[in-house]
């Protein structure tokens, strides 16, 4: 039985004075009760905005051009207010990425519920509890959640009571978008398998909208491709994971490998056993024979200096009276030679941040010693943490909130040239177009006038990783550098990163929950849970052969679309 | 189904080539619709920028509303000498008299013509209005910004003193300051209105500093040796024009309207013709029980249009740095 038909469908966005853009085009597809289906896509194809207006969402300045969507038979596309809040009962909802978020802080859980049946009436007064322990336990939540306030619960708990929310209307079409996405690798997996379960056992027809090629060929039955607001390939997963038709869903493919095998090939980057390099057809990898020369004359006359911890342990202040301090960071000693590459991967609350700030002298060390050389970095001052910044610096996670909206490429890239190059006026300036020529940013004259928000989140990376080349330091340290973009632009950025280690001899510590890209730019790893190194060793053979029972658990969670085949 | 998704795929524009590298993103092209990626040159001039943000400001009908009043106060303030038909200070004319062509809104008790002084009172209205909230928004914005970016002792002292100000009731604290610099003239009512005016701007600008501080582009200043100064000032203070320039507003209003109360309670330069002081000088002559009403409504429907102009103004001030706000009509 078809449950829901979308014919010809065109969404525009048309914001007030500027240009209409047209978000999604000629979307054309059914869809069957009880089927699971991937809608994916990077960001700006539009998924989203076919996601919200499936479930009546769309609004100004989003508008519904032509076509239509036949949901059981009756058109939604063009129903309003009353009729569609009566429509949402045993018709369709939708779980939002940041549905944790969408909690009302100031009230329990239990009335989140009571709200809605309030608003549907379709549960007499007294059964109401009843039937909301029966959701939060569809979900794997213990009763007492209801009682309980949002603040109180996990992210991932929060994210489940969404999930349990968008059921209470006992929805036959649920639209998930990016579910997991701002949940830690560990929890992500748990709450994706809680959705597949749910799915399988309800019966409700399911859209999951997600970025990421992997979860979706893991998770769904059948997926859609969206680029540039088209679906450019629809098909069976196992059909498009083996098979795939279109040359975009192609490149997109190319982007997931196993972290685990002997090879590891992405475009413009291939990793064997413990060699790495950046394969010439990268187009980010900046070629070895485009050596600037500004840059070589500022390495002249400095030694490169490893970094090295010692039994290094934080411990934060106790967050209420009465509870036990935090423990973030306990024990952890390792060296950086120069010109190495270190990666540190965990799950978010692992401590590795807390590593970053304190080889950056953001914060000091509650026991143990941090050095540069022979610089003891937990007791800097104000003019020595300056000093430091000149050799350590950083790559943030970010790229859309590292850069200030307000300053061009080239005021943010000449700060750092002018404050600790000492360079002035046009020198200066032949340095930053050194730097946007290093990270690929060509014509440079055309990059450095640009404001961050004409850029892409990948050009951005760019800027970020130029700023911290800036002043020719010998440590950069990349807090998941990749995180934020899009699978096909991460390889790049993974390159540009690899070649500058190659080729200026900078250190780098990596810091990710990514092992796929752990594997990809360094060699050497560290695996830490709870504060503590749980593993270490070579990149190749930590990952090949986990030891620990942690390591396994998060190479588990890198999705991979193979394994669906299996 | 299978023909619709045949055209569906016909119409898609050729697909990328793998591009691994950041450089060329296809998305954004679309998503600027080019014109993001074609505008490259230098960064605006100060001065297109200020046309931006008049333009935007004008875009709110009810802040278009605002700069048309204040405009006509402004031109009245400037042009005064050639708009009153006397001198505002002339009395030789008959006393108390009801509205006449000679005197539309008829002469003071004191023989004046009380539209001429109307003209000439928006002069100081306007001018206090403008000086001393320029004046608060500068100390607000120096002490704030400060006082949201540094820790520690000098956060400390600096909290100290603005709440100091902020709970030492205004009014009072205003009229014991006029009482004590009697004479001082209008340099003295702007000072006066400046110092019980900075802190509640000092307060809001901090917290907006305070949230902007834990960014990741203000960490990378940082790295990148910039000095507190100059992080402050260049990377913080520019994201916040749309908070600065309305609290500059909210400050001449708040200016104008203490101005007026001062001369009002006689506590300004009694000879000098403001709105306020007309009012002073009506209420000493009994002007309700004469009959002589314009002579205490006009002045204080200028003080209010005044007033009021400034704050509709804020309206569209909002829009300057939340683009989500320009979109709004359409919901």
């Amino acid at each position: 039985m078809t449950l829901l038909d979308v014919q010809d469908l065109s969404i525009v966005y048309e914001p007030h004075g500027a240009e209409p853009v047209t978000a999604v085009r000629g979307a054309t597809f059914r869809l069957e009760q009880g089927e699971f289906v991937g809608l994916v896509g990077e960001s700006g194809s539009g998924k989203s905005t076919l996601g919200f207006a499936l479930t009546g969402l769309a609004r100004a300045p989003a508008r519904i051009s032509s076509g239509r969507i036949a949901f059981d038979g009756t058109d939604i596309a063009h129903l309003d207010g009353e009729d569609l809040r009566r429509q949402r009962r045993g018709g369709f909802a939708m779980v939002l990425q940041s549905g944790m978020n969408a909690l009302n802080p100031v009230r329990t859980i239990g009335n989140h519920f009571a709200d809605i049946f309030a608003a549907h009436e379709h549960v007499p007064r007294g059964r109401r509890r009843d039937r909301a322990v029966e959701l939060v336990e569809k979900v794997k939540l213990p009763a007492s959640v209801l009682d309980r306030y949002p603040g109180e619960l996990s992210g991932g708990m929060r994210q489940r009571v969404a999930i349990a929310l968008a059921m209470s209307l006992d929805p036959r079409l649920l639209v998930f978008d990016e579910p997991t996405t701002a949940l830690d690798v560990l929890v992500q997996r748990a709450v994706m398998e809680t959705i597949i379960e749910l799915q399988r056992e309800e019966n409700f027809t399911a859209i999951l909208v997600s970025h990421d090629l992997g979860v979706v060929l893991e998770s769904t039955a059948r997926v859609l491709v969206m680029h540039e607001g088209v679906i450019v390939e629809d098909g069976p997963a196992a059909r498009i994971l083996q098979d795939p038709q279109d040359d975009y869903t192609k490149m997109l493919l190319s982007h997931y490998a196993d972290p685990r095998a002997e090879v590891v090939e992405l475009p413009g980057l291939r990793v064997a056993g413990s060699q790495i390099s950046t394969t010439g057809e990268g187009p980010a990898g900046p070629g070895t024979d485009a050596a600037p020369s500004g840059g070589a004359k500022a390495r002249t006359g400095r030694t490169r200096e490893a970094v090295v911890l010692e039994g290094v342990g934080k411990v934060y202040p106790p967050p209420r009276r009465g509870e036990d301090p935090v423990v973030a960071v306990d024990d952890v000693s390792f060296t950086i030679e120069p010109g190495d590459a270190l990666a540190l991967v965990g799950a978010s609350g692992s401590g590795k941040s807390t590593i970053a700030k304190l080889i950056t002298g953001v914060e000091r060390p509650t026991a143990g010693t941090v050095r540069l050389g022979e610089t003891d970095v937990g007791s800097l001052r104000r003019a020595g943490l300056r000093r430091l910044r000149r050799d350590v610096q950083m790559v943030f996670q970010d790229p859309y909130s590292a850069l200030n909206p307000l300053h061009s490429v080239e005021y943010t890239l000449m700060r750092p040239v002018v404050n600790f190059g000492g360079l002035r006026g046009l020198e200066a300036r032949r340095r930053v177009l050194d730097l946007l020529d290093i990270v690929g940013l060509t014509p440079v004259e055309q990059f450095a006038a640009k404001l961050p928000h004409q850029l892409s989140g990948g050009q951005r990376q760019r800027v970020v990783i130029a700023r911290a080349l800036a002043c020719d330091p010998q440590v950069i340290i990349a807090d998941e550098p990749v995180s934020m973009l899009d699978v096909s632009l991460r390889a790049g950025v993974l390159a540009l990163i690899e070649g500058l280690r190659e080729q200026w001899g900078v250190s780098l510590l990596f810091i990710t929950h990514d092992l796929l890209s752990a594997r990809l730019v360094t060699d050497k790893i560290l695996v830490l849970n709870r504060g503590r190194v749980v593993e270490r060793g070579e990149t190749a053979q930590v990952l090949r052969f986990p030891e620990d029972a942690y390591t396994v658990e998060l190479l588990d969670a890198v999705p991979q679309p193979g394994r669906a085949a299996d | 189904m299978t023909e619709k998704e045949a055209t569906a795929q016909g119409e898609a524009p050729e697909p990328t080539q793998p591009p691994p590298s950041g450089r060329k993103n296809a998305y954004n092209t679309t998503v600027d619709g080019g014109g993001g990626l074609v505008r490259v040159g230098a960064p605006p001039s100060p001065l297109t920028v200020l046309g931006r943000a008049a333009g935007t400001i004008w875009s709110v009908p009810k802040a278009r509303v605002g700069l048309i009043l204040l405009a006509v106060f402004v031109l009245a303030a400037v042009f005064a000498p050639l708009l009153a038909p006397y001198a505002p200070t002339d009395n030789s004319f008959a006393r108390a008299e009801g509205g006449s062509p000679a005197h539309p809104l008829g002469t003071t008790t004191a023989g004046e013509d009380v539209l001429s002084q109307l003209i000439y009172g928006s002069r100081v209205s306007v001018l206090v209005g403008m000086v001393a909230g320029f004046g608060a928004t500068l100390i607000a914005v120096l002490l704030g910004m400060s006082w949201g970016y540094t820790r520690g002792f000098a956060a400390d002292v600096i909290n100290f003193f603005v709440n100091l100000f902020l709970v030492i009731p205004g009014l009072p604290l205003m009229i014991v300051l006029a009482a004590y610099l009697q004479g001082g003239g209008l340099a003295m009512i702007i000072f006066v209105v400046v110092i019980t005016g900075w802190a509640w701007g000092a307060r809001v600008l901090r917290s907006q500093t305070q949230s902007l501080r834990s960014r990741d582009f203000i960490t990378a200043a940082q790295f990148s040796g910039e000095s507190s100064f100059r992080i402050v000032f260049r990377e913080i203070l520019p994201n916040m024009t749309s908070l600065i320039t309305g609290s500059f507003f909210g400050a001449a209003t708040a200016a104008i309207l203490a101005e007026s109360g001062l001369s009002f309670l006689g506590l300004g330069d009694t000879a000098m013709v403001s709105w306020g002081s007309m009012l002073f000088w009506a209420q000493n002559s009994n002007a309700i029980l004469t009959g002589q009403w314009v002579l205490l409504f006009a002045p204080g429907l200028c003080i209010a249009l005044l007033a009021t102009s400034l704050t509709l103004i804020n309206f569209g001030v909002d829009g300057l740095s939340n683009p989500r706000l320009r979109e709004g009509k359409g919901r």
